[in-house]
């Protein structure tokens, strides 16, 4: 996605260095970079992570905030079901080619991306639960990604922050009351309440789906793709996976060239394998995240903390 | 005029400041570069190291765009090809100059330049290579005049780029480092780290019209490890701002061989190579 401009040199470098098996960091095709995963620091929204994927504190960063509205049902929309609308945004400061009108594309890009995988029942958000009164009114989620720094594979860090921003969602409870109105009819009505210790958190989200990104470099292809990597390759492909190893989501990028079908049914059968590790590292993190948002009065170390903190 | 006679001054020894710290308010020290004065008080614009020569106070910044001096050895990209001129990223304010009158051309170092040579430019720099380089001179703007005027310098090939701050790259004799494993450095001095396969010199002499060449040699496995194994090195210095020498790299190498190249990046492995460095650095020293 950076445009980043190689020497003929440098690109067969990494090129045949992939097709040996060997990136230029050392890591093996399908090694995948150090994160850092954050939770919680937007108060005011609903559920905020920050990710970031890459080494010794300097990588690929996005902040995703989770915010929840109440809509009101309009005729022709579906009667029983909340919905979900994402948003991403690249900074201009991220890198030179978002300045100005430059990140237009890759937002629309990015942002069709997260709602092919969080917009929808694939995503395992129950959208039912959604629903406050049927016909009248429903809870909208916005998902509001940022992407503050690019050094490679945007998209598996966009993906990690917004399910770490959903992981940590919660609503506030709804009561919902039926009264009879001046003509002896039924009405619902309903009143959030305005406690903030009094949250549920959001439902289905274990079953949310986590996202590997292929990139096809000469005849192989890796994982987790640098940003010199991404300049050589010719084609990404993303898949998202669920916890229950189903694929939910499938996109491929990259305007260079398309993808040898038989390379497609080997990446399909290696993304399930990955997701099962990547579900496995996201946990880990995620629970560090939420132990370090527990205790905040953390003494920083100051050994090497500009490496660790955000 | 005693320093240590006035009590109300402030101490303007060697001291770590960041922006809007206040130095000094006596008004006997001249304010330089990285301060400004509000009232009587002198304080530091920059975060940086305090510095006082006599009556001068400045402020020496931790992170400062690389400016370029005559004579430094630097690798630069080349971003535009224009009449007569390459103009090369140098990690610097202002893109770099390479002329076409200062390059070697192939067949030879005594060659003529041709009105062809002018119409091929792309034949030997193209937009994007990178380029082994002297800071020759500069132009009434500022910006660099570089040359590759002698047979070290030129195209780079086979191996990959690493960034660094400039001011970890400290300028020395030689820049141009054959190290004991078996791979070449170009440390830059404008921060652009050149790692590649180790090819020798005699090789690079006999095809004089190769010299312009994009075709790597074939790299073995190996090679490519011991490769990315010290572009690993060279990175964790820079992230742990270590200065960046031969030596710091060599000591780097050795002390990583007891991991595997991919998690010389990990905050835990890294970290402990730093210190590794830093530590066999200060022993060398004493």
């Amino acid at each position: 996605m950076a445009s980043l401009i190689l020497s003929p040199a440098e690109q067969d470098f990494i090129i045949r260095g992939v097709e040996s098996g060997l990136r230029a960091d050392g890591r093996g095709s399908l090694d995948r970079r150090e994160v850092s995963l954050r939770t919680g620091m937007i108060s005011q929204a609903n559920g905020s992570a920050r990710c970031r994927i890459g080494n010794l504190g300097v990588g690929t960063d996005v902040l995703v905030g989770v915010k929840a509205e109440v809509n009101t049902w309009a005729p022709g929309e579906p009667e029983d079901v909340g919905s979900v609308v994402c948003n991403v945004e690249c900074s201009p400061s991220a890198a030179q080619e978002f300045e100005g009108r430059g990140a237009e594309e890759i937002n629309v890009e990015l942002t069709q991306l997260l709602d092919r995988i969080f917009n929808g029942p694939q995503s395992g958000i129950d959208l039912k639960k959604l629903c406050i009164i049927p016909k009248q009114a429903y809870w909208v989620l916005h998902i509001d990604a940022l992407v503050l720094d690019v050094k490679g594979n945007i998209v598996d860090t966009l993906v990690w922050a917004t399910r770490a921003a959903l992981l940590s969602t919660s609503l506030p409870r709804v009561v919902v009351e039926t009264i009879a109105d001046e003509m002896g009819n039924m009405q619902a009505e309903f009143d959030v309440v305005d406690d903030p210790e009094d949250l549920t958190p959001l439902e289905g989200t274990e079953r949310l789906p986590i996202s590997v990104t292929f990139s096809q470099i000469g005849k192989r292809y890796v994982v987790d793709a640098s940003e010199q990597e991404e300049a050589v390759a010719q084609a990404r492909i993303t898949v998202a996976v669920s916890p229950a190893m189903e694929i939910c989501a499938i996109q491929k990028g990259g305007i260079l060239r398309g993808f040898p079908p038989s390379l497609l049914s080997e990446i399909l059968q290696t993304a399930q394998r990955i997701a099962r590790e990547e579900l496995t590292r996201f946990g880990t993190h995620y629970s560090q995240a939420e132990r370090q948002l527990a205790s905040q009065a953390e003494e920083p170390n100051t050994g090497s903390t500009f490496l660790v903190t955000f | 005029m005693e320093i240590d006679e006035q009590p109300q001054r402030m101490d303007v020894a060697a001291r770590i400041v960041t922006p809007g710290t206040a130095i000094t308010s006596d008004t006997a020290f001249m304010r330089g570069h990285g301060t400004f004065a509000e009232h009587d008080t002198i304080y530091s614009s920059v975060a940086g190291v305090v510095e006082r020569i006599n009556k001068l106070v400045s402020v020496r910044p931790l992170k400062q765009r690389y400016s370029g001096e005559i004579g430094d050895i630097i690798v630069g990209r080349i971003t535009e090809v224009a009449s007569k001129r390459w103009r090369v990223d140098v990690n610097s304010r202002q893109d770099g100059v390479l002329l076409l009158s200062s390059i070697n051309l192939p067949g030879g170092i005594q060659r003529r330049k041709s009105e062809s040579d002018e119409l091929q430019m792309r034949s030997f720099f193209a937009e994007g290579d990178l380029v082994f380089a002297e800071v020759q001179s500069y132009f009434a703007d500022g910006a660099l005049s570089l040359h590759t005027r002698s047979i070290q310098y030129g195209k780079l090939r086979n191996g990959t780029l690493v960034t660094a701050f400039p001011q970890l790259v400290p300028r020395s004799r030689s820049h141009f480092h054959i190290l004991p494993c078996g791979v070449d450095v170009v440390l830059g001095v404008n921060g652009y780290i050149w790692v590649s396969k180790h090819v020798p010199a005699s090789t690079v002499e006999a095809n004089a019209e190769l010299i312009y060449s994009d075709k790597n040699e074939s790299i073995s496995d190996d090679e490519r490890e011991v490769i990315a194994r010290v572009a690993n090195c060279i990175q964790l210095l820079n992230r742990l701002y270590v200065k960046i020498t031969d030596t710091s790299i060599i000591f780097a190498y050795e002390a990583s061989l007891a991991h595997a190249a991919k998690d010389l990046l990990t905050r835990d492995v890294a970290t402990e190579l730093a210190h590794n460095v830093m530590t066999r650095l200060e022993q060398q020293q004493a």
